[in-house]
């Protein structure tokens, strides 16, 4: 009995003491609660790289609005595409991922002490980068009460036009961000983290001018843009001096290759992917490049022996343009595995410059810009010296000889960013109407190309409060083409 | 008999003791009380040791026993056990009482304890091992479909090794999860532990189903229990040796309701290499099918459907089920041994599992002092085809059910043989791979192994105060080895394939539970009238879980599956979690003249897993009960109501949340670390920084009345739920920077009925007939949705792109299932395209709730001398689920629907188009307008997009189980001196499944897509990642010796 008695007294002594202890278990052991920004950089970056360059990612979107990329015979994967099938799922992930990873990653940097500035300051830039780009293809989307996570789970959508006058605020206070901190007692700055600019603020305040510009060019029917303009110049830094490139350390290695070769291109194992076979040159694009003898068709796509090949968006060709004989995406473009990610082309850059130049009044010079513009396309695609190519009096290739000057530099921008950010060409597309007499697919309904995207399904099943109607997509232009 | 105990006497701690000096012989007659039969069979003992006999044909016994023998027990099915002293007399007759079904019953609740049945103040209903055994379903928990009112049962898949999920009384909780507690054999355990049970060890099953019943274990309680007995050899029991043996067979019941109009093709061509049916009509004529060969020959194929060519890939399935088991027991201890094997091979070619159980409970009084052990051990092995096969990672169905209806799928067995056209370049189809090279190049191994003991010392300090101490683990662990060979193509014969790469994963896994409780126990009368049990105790509960993956990716030699194989850099996975609980608890039971029953209990629990100082909080409980018919007079004694009881019980639990997740927390970003950089990701899912505990109040009304000493009964209880701070995970906006949001957020109600009818219809000499019914109905309805963090009045459960989910909607029943719909006119008529013709694509709206309005369950036995017959039979209706295979096939055109115009173009079926605007529709008839692309475009991309056509009625009545048994009769195995009982059957399970409002039926509306979010209550989106349902034949065979 009182053995008994011992041991149970023991059991409730044991129990008792301990018990504070035992409850005290739930820190997580896999996942932190709290990590430095050096690590939380770098993903957001890699994250923007994907959004842009991955199959069906924002670049692709662009590349079959625009005619550049069509389907080899044999497949079919690109009837939405071809049909211009715009729905809310239609290409819904470059609403989705733009803010449930590349968004939020970038804004859980805002909250950031004074020490990590700079990273705040690249945060704004970032997230200007995305949201212009979700203006455009969307018009009226979350900004104001977007990135809230708990706080907001359904947040309202705001004017377009609003949220680019707005981004233009939040550049220059990035800019401003980082006058601070290069003054500031303690300050930590990014390095080998930063996988745009490797920590080089300049070049972020450059990227930052850079925007400014892409935005202004855009916006330049509502916008006042003359003040901006002059705040670039009297910024001092200038704009960009390269190509973008995010480079975490993509490598042929499992989940490491570039986005864009990893989807469009070839498999760890070096086999070629079927999504690379499927995807070719329209014919038309050809022709547009061989006609002004221009060497960066073999940059653009892929030579095949017996020559140059394409189809046209919505033809069934037969097998004479199986994947062996058309043009697929060349070799300037998918470059290799460990190949960085071109998000911001310097080509693209020159031409907005020239644009204002030309249209804006912004002082340069339209023709030297014009030309540095292609010269940037060539050195990007490997495609040698422009000279002889720009020494042609063809129009829209000389700028001197070209009839209609704006013409001329959309139309060149629109092959500089083929394969890199064609989006862009499309928005300049709905916005200018160049490049001229571009077809529309075989198999559209439809006069001419969509002008905008639909509303995502997410966006219906989580936001229906907030969500506008769905706007018509071929009718309703984004307001800076109005 | 004797030589088997010599056998196992070593291997016990407990002796048997068989051998008594036998000094007198007592001789008597056993008659029923009732009209005066002999009863044969009835077991007659000497109290307090092994010695016993069975009453003959005619009711008579003799039997010797000592000098110092002071009392018989004697003891029958479906009668009262009787215990008579042992006089002078050598001759003691006696006359049975029958027993009141349900009245007299011991029923095991919270903890262990035993109360009687009558003194409960809340439902509860058992079932027992005959019962449960009946189908002989590998899964005690399939078992148990159809026998409970207010239980449902949901098979959840069809493999070799389903799982299944035990929902009493509806949902309470929307994120939460809202599975009943396991408890087996006075231990917390888990809905795994019970699958991995051999059936044939339960003794029992009881069911508490409300909160209240429950609410001893805390904020396990919730979703009430499921108290589960293992069983234990009986004192008087001898010594027993048995061997069951179950064989059974299983066949495809039904495939997906397909089209058999058209064949291979796209766009109304025929085309040799697709996948898709968008070829012209059948026509009968040879054609080509699959690639042209070097030599020019091909393989040629009739045009036209092949019979069950879906069907005939699968195998018949067989499982073989074998236990033997020996039990025995004394006055002072007992003990149950078995051995168990299940040997199963699936329908789907090289499937297989197999698994070994072994039981060991024994219980042993020393003094005061009670020790019991119950454990088991259970070893598994998986071996199934893969679930991320071919370049797309799909799983196995996939590749079956994108065959179209003129192909032979079953000639392509051949699969590794470069001459047939089963081989990977030969094969017809372009785009998916041949099921049989399928399941030869993707496996799926997995091994687990289980144990779950538990220990217990009970000492009886005073005679009314026991306490007790009990030690319980329940650990699991196993490890997994899945595999995928790399899959190059000639790119002449098939261009269109990509390379498959080849991985190999590694997994190891280890979830290790430990229960402990302590419990003080009295009895005492308080007056002449009123007695108190009265109950103190604490509980322990703790919880680690690891899990560690390894993977490696294109492996450098073919079929050689290691680590050691992959190149580039490894994928790797250590997942671990920690969950603690303690409680403290105490109970009161009153009873006053046996009639008037008053119980309190409160429990203070404190969790790992909330904040500290918010992580504590106490759950009362209330409950009475009164049997009129004791306490009126003027009941007692009825000829007609033998039985009449009322019970009305309240009580208060909590849910908590899971470890961890009051945190956001980051993750290592998928592609991480890049050499040097490494990166971590904020989390997907954002959590409240007020995120609390939700409530659950539980009322519940009981009544429990039996006619004709318990030849009928009726069963019924009224009961309500009302959760409030309903812990959810919403989905959120992606524009929110978050997924999901995890929060408190507005109040379900939910309310409902149960009603079980249960007796003998018919008797009529030997034979009768047991009837039970039992109905069940419930509503829970979303009182409120109220989180500032949330615009509108509804939050999306679990949501797919394209336009569906499950819902929370205020107002309406939970949950709600909404599609994208068709936008209909006041009338209801479909509005289409005025120029297309094609309906418009409408708005996301409700289509109907996913859990049943009503249960029905009917279990009938026959039984006639040795031969009985049972049978249960289930209804659930009222209610939806979104058949996510039928969405996902539209593209391949084998749906019924996509041939209802023959493929062309057709004026949609009253239909109207808007002539105004779309904020002033003016909607005319639509004579002539007709939908466009119904060669093939209209069905892949307009059709598919509203969603609401893959809504389907979830009606549907099941014939679980028939089975016939028949027992020898005693007389002829006397003769054998060594076998006493045989029992020889034959079983059929799922039989038939009417589904009465699905004109067109794809999968089992039970099945469920995916197991990740069974938390989530997923149900009601129906998936095709499984098998089809299937029907199972067989016999088996029970012999006790």
């Amino acid at each position: 009995m009182k053995k008994y008695l011992f041991i149970i007294t023991i059991f409730i002594g044991l129990l008792s003491v301990s018990c504070e202890d035992f409850l005290d278990v739930n820190t997580d052991p896999n996942n932190p609660v709290e990590v430095s920004p050096d690590l939380l950089l770098p993903v957001a970056q890699w994250y923007t790289a994907d959004w842009l360059q991955q199959n069906r990612g924002v670049s692709h979107l662009g590349n079959m609005f625009m005619y550049n990329w069509s389907e080899t015979y044999g497949f079919s994967w690109y009837d939405e595409e071809f049909k211009y099938l715009v729905t809310s799922t239609f290409y819904d992930k470059l609403f989705d991922e733009s803010y449930s990873r590349a968004l939020k990653q970038y804004s859980d940097l805002d909250g950031l002490d004074d020490e990590f500035i700079y990273y705040k300051a690249i945060s704004k830039i970032m997230k200007v980068y995305h949201f212009q780009i979700l203006v455009d293809l969307y018009g009226d989307i979350p900004y104001s009460e977007a990135l809230m996570r708990g706080a907001n789970a359904t947040p309202v959508y705001d004017d377009a036009a609003t949220i680019y006058a707005d981004l233009l605020v939040q550049l220059t206070a990035a800019i401003d961000m980082i006058n601070t901190g290069a003054t500031a007692e303690v300050v930590t700055p990014p390095t080998y983290d930063d996988v745009m600019f490797g920590g080089d603020m300049v070049m972020w305040k450059q990227f930052a001018n850079t925007l400014k510009m892409r935005i202004l060019v855009r916006g330049q029917n509502t916008l006042s843009y003359a003040a901006e303009l002059a705040a670039i110049t009297a910024e001092g830094s200038g704009y960009i001096s390269s190509d973008v490139i995010i480079q975490p350390g993509y490598a042929q290695e499992v989940n490491k290759q570039n986005p864009f070769w990893n989807e469009l291109g070839w498999s760890v194992d070096g086999t070629v992917k079927l999504s690379n076979d499927a995807t070719c040159a329209t014919q038309w694009i050809l022709d547009q490049l061989t006609a002004n003898n221009d060497p960066r068709i073999d940059f653009i796509y892929e030579m095949p022996a017996d020559g140059h090949m394409g189809v046209d968006q919505g033809s069934n060709p037969g097998d004479t343009h199986a994947a062996d004989f058309v043009s697929n995406i060349g070799a300037g473009i998918l470059k290799e595995a460990g190949m960085g990610a071109n998000i911001f082309s310097l080509a693209e850059s020159n031409f907005n410059q020239a644009e204002a130049a030309l249209n804006m009044a912004s002082g340069g010079d339209p023709e030297a810009l014009y030309n540095a513009g292609v010269a940037a396309s060539f050195a990007y695609l490997g495609a040698g010296d422009p000279a002889t190519y720009l020494s042609q009096i063809n129009n829209n290739v000389s700028y001197a000889n070209s009839t209609n000057k704006l013409e001329a530099i959309i139309t060149q921008k629109w092959t500089a960013v083929n394969g890199i950010t064609a989006e862009q060409s499309w928005f300049d597309y709905t916005r200018t109407g160049y490049p001229a007499n571009l077809p529309v697919s075989l198999m559209a309904s439809t006069d001419d190309r969509p002008v905008r995207l639909f509303y995502p399904s997410s966006e219906i099943v989580a936001n229906t409060a907030n969500l506008p109607k769905q706007p018509n997509a071929f009718s309703a232009k984004i307001f800076w083409a109005n | 008999m004797k030589r088997f105990t010599m056998l196992f006497a070593g291997l016990l701690m407990l002796g048997v003791q068989v051998v008594n000096a036998q000094q007198r012989t007592i001789t008597g007659k056993v008659t029923s009380s009732e009209d005066g039969t002999t009863l044969p069979g009835v077991s007659v003992a000497v109290k307090g040791t092994t010695t016993g006999t069975i009453t003959n044909i005619d009711g008579n016994f003799t039997l010797g026993v000592s000098a110092d023998a002071q009392a018989l027990v004697f003891s029958f099915v479906g009668m009262t056990t009787k215990e008579v002293a042992i006089g002078s007399t050598d001759v003691i007759d006696v006359a049975m009482d029958p027993e009141v079904i349900g009245v007299d019953e011991v029923v095991v609740t919270a903890f262990g304890i035993s109360r009687d049945k009558k003194a409960i103040t809340y439902q509860t209903e058992s079932v027992g091992s005959d019962e449960l055994l009946v189908g002989a379903t590998p899964r005690a928990a399939e078992g148990l479909v159809g026998k409970v009112a207010g239980l449902q049962v949901n098979v959840q898949d069809n493999g070799v090794n389903p799982n299944t999920q035990i929902i009493l009384r509806g949902l309470r909780s929307v994120s939460g999860n809202n599975e009943a507690l396991i408890v087996i054999d006075g231990a917390i355990s888990s809905s795994g532990a019970f699958d991995d049970l051999n059936a044939n060890d339960i003794e029992s099953v009881n069911v508490l189903k409300g909160a209240s019943a429950a609410a001893l274990y805390g904020s396990r309680a919730a979703n009430g229990a499921v108290i589960v007995v293992t069983k234990k050899g009986k004192a008087g029991d001898d010594f027993i040796v048995g061997y069951t043996n179950a064989s059974t067979f299983e066949t495809v019941s039904y495939m997906p309701s397909f089209q058999t109009a058209h064949g291979t093709g796209w766009d109304g061509e025929y085309n040799n290499i697709e996948n898709t049916n968008w070829g012209p009509r059948f026509d009968g004529q040879l054609r080509q099918i699959g690639p042209t060969f070097a030599d020019g020959t091909y393989q040629a194929v009739p045009y036209a459907p092949v019979e069950n060519n879906l069907k005939d890939m699968y195998n018949t399935g067989s499982t073989y089920q074998n236990t033997l088991y020996v039990s025995g027991g004394d006055e002072t201890g007992s003990f149950y041994m078995s051995l168990g094997n299940q040997n199963t091979k699936g329908i789907v070619p090289d499937d297989t599992y197999k698994r070994n159980t072994f039981r060991v409970n024994a219980d042993k009084q020393i003094g005061k002092l009670k020790l019991t052990v119950n454990s088991s051990y259970f070893a598994d092995e998986t071996d199934v085809v893969g679930s991320t096969i071919g370049d797309q990672d799909r799983t196995f169905y996939w590749f079956v059910l994108n065959t179209p209806a003129n192909i032979p799928l079953s000639t392509y067995s051949d699969w590794d043989n470069p001459n047939s056209f089963g081989y990977a370049d030969n094969y017809y189809n372009a785009f998916y791979q041949n099921p049989y090279w399928a399941i030869g190049t993707n496996r799926n191994n997995d091994k687990t192994e289980r144990l779950v003991a538990n220990m217990s010392a009970s000492y009886d300090i005073l005679e009314n105060l026991n306490f007790i101490v009990r030690g319980g683990v329940n650990t699991v662990n196993g490890t997994g080895k899945n595999w995928r060979a790399r899959q190059t193509y000639d790119a002449v014969l098939q261009p269109y394939h990509s390379t498959v790469s080849s991985f190999v994963e590694d997994s190891g896994f280890k979830n290790t539970e430990y229960t402990g409780d302590a419990l003080l126990s009295g009895d005492f009368s308080l007056t002449e009238d009123i007695s108190l049990k009265a109950i103190l105790g604490t509980s322990l509960y703790s919880r680690t879980y690891r899990y560690s993956m390894i993977r490696a990716n294109n492996l450098s030699i073919d079929g050689f599956y290691d680590i050691s194989n992959g190149t580039g850099e490894n994928e790797t996975t250590v997942d671990e979690l920690q969950k603690s609980t303690v409680g403290f608890f105490g109970d009161l039971s009153f009873d006053y003249k046996k009639w008037a029953f008053l119980n309190v209990t409160g429990r203070q629990d404190y969790t790992s897993t909330l904040a500290e100082g918010n992580n504590g909080y106490f759950y009362p409980a209330f409950g009475a009960a009164v049997i009129l018919t004791d306490a009126i007079s003027s009941l007692s004694n009825n000829r007609v109501l033998s039985f009449a009881k009322l019970t009305a019980s309240n009580s208060t639990v909590y849910n908590d949340l899971d470890p961890y997740q009051i945190n956001e927390r980051y993750t290592q970003s998928g592609a991480f670390p890049f050499g040097g950089i490494n990166g971590f990701a904020k989390a997907r899912t954002a959590v409240d920084d007020e995120i609390s505990k939700e409530k659950i109040a539980s009322t519940e009304f009981g009544a429990n009345l039996a006619f004709f000493k318990g030849r009928l009964t009726f069963d019924a209880t009224y009961f309500m739920t009302k959760t409030t701070d309903l812990i959810t995970f919403t989905t959120s906006s992606d524009a929110s920077g978050s997924e999901w949001l995890l929060t408190n957020i507005g109040e379900l109600q939910g309310n409902g009925y149960e009603l079980a009818v249960g007796g003998t219809v018919l008797e009529l000499g030997d034979f009768t007939w047991d009837l039970n019914l039992n109905y069940f109905h419930y509503e829970t309805i979303v009182n409120e949705i109220n989180d500032e963090s949330v615009d509108g009045e509804e939050v999306a459960i679990e949501s797919y792109t394209g336009g569906y989910g499950t819902y929370a909607i205020e107002g309406e029943a939970f949950p709600q299932l909404k599609t994208v719909a068709y936008v209909r006119d006041g009338q209801g008529r479909v509005v289409v395209d005025g120029t297309s013709g094609n309906p418009v694509v409408g708005q996301i709206e409700s289509q109907g709730k996913t859990t049943p309005d009503y249960i029905v369950g009917l279990s009938s036995a026959m039984n006639w001398k040795g031969l009985s017959l049972s049978a249960t039979l289930d209804y659930r209706g009222g209610y939806v689920y979104y058949s996510q295979g039928s969405d996902a096939m539209e593209f391949t055109g084998r749906s019924m629907e996509s041939v209802s115009s023959d493929r062309k173009d057709f004026v949609w079926p009253n239909s109207v188009i808007n002539t105004g605007t779309d904020d002033a529709p003016v909607y005319v008839e639509n004579n002539d307008v007709q939908i466009s692309g119904g060669i093939m475009d209209f069905w892949q991309n307009q059709y598919n997009q509203i969603k609401e056509n893959y809504v389907k009625d979830a009606t549907a009545i099941k014939l679980r189980v028939v089975s016939l048994n028949y027992t020898l009769p005693s007389s002829l195995l006397a003769k054998t001196k060594v076998i006493e009982k045989v029992t020889i059957g034959i079983i059929g399970r799922n039989l038939f499944t009417v589904l009465p409002n699905e004109q067109y039926r794809f999968s089992d509306p039970e099945f469920r897509n995916t197991r990740s979010t069974d938390a989530a209550n997923g149900i009601g989106i129906g998936g095709y990642m499984t098998s089809p349902p299937t029907r199972s034949f067989g016999f088996s065979v029970n012999v006790e010796f």
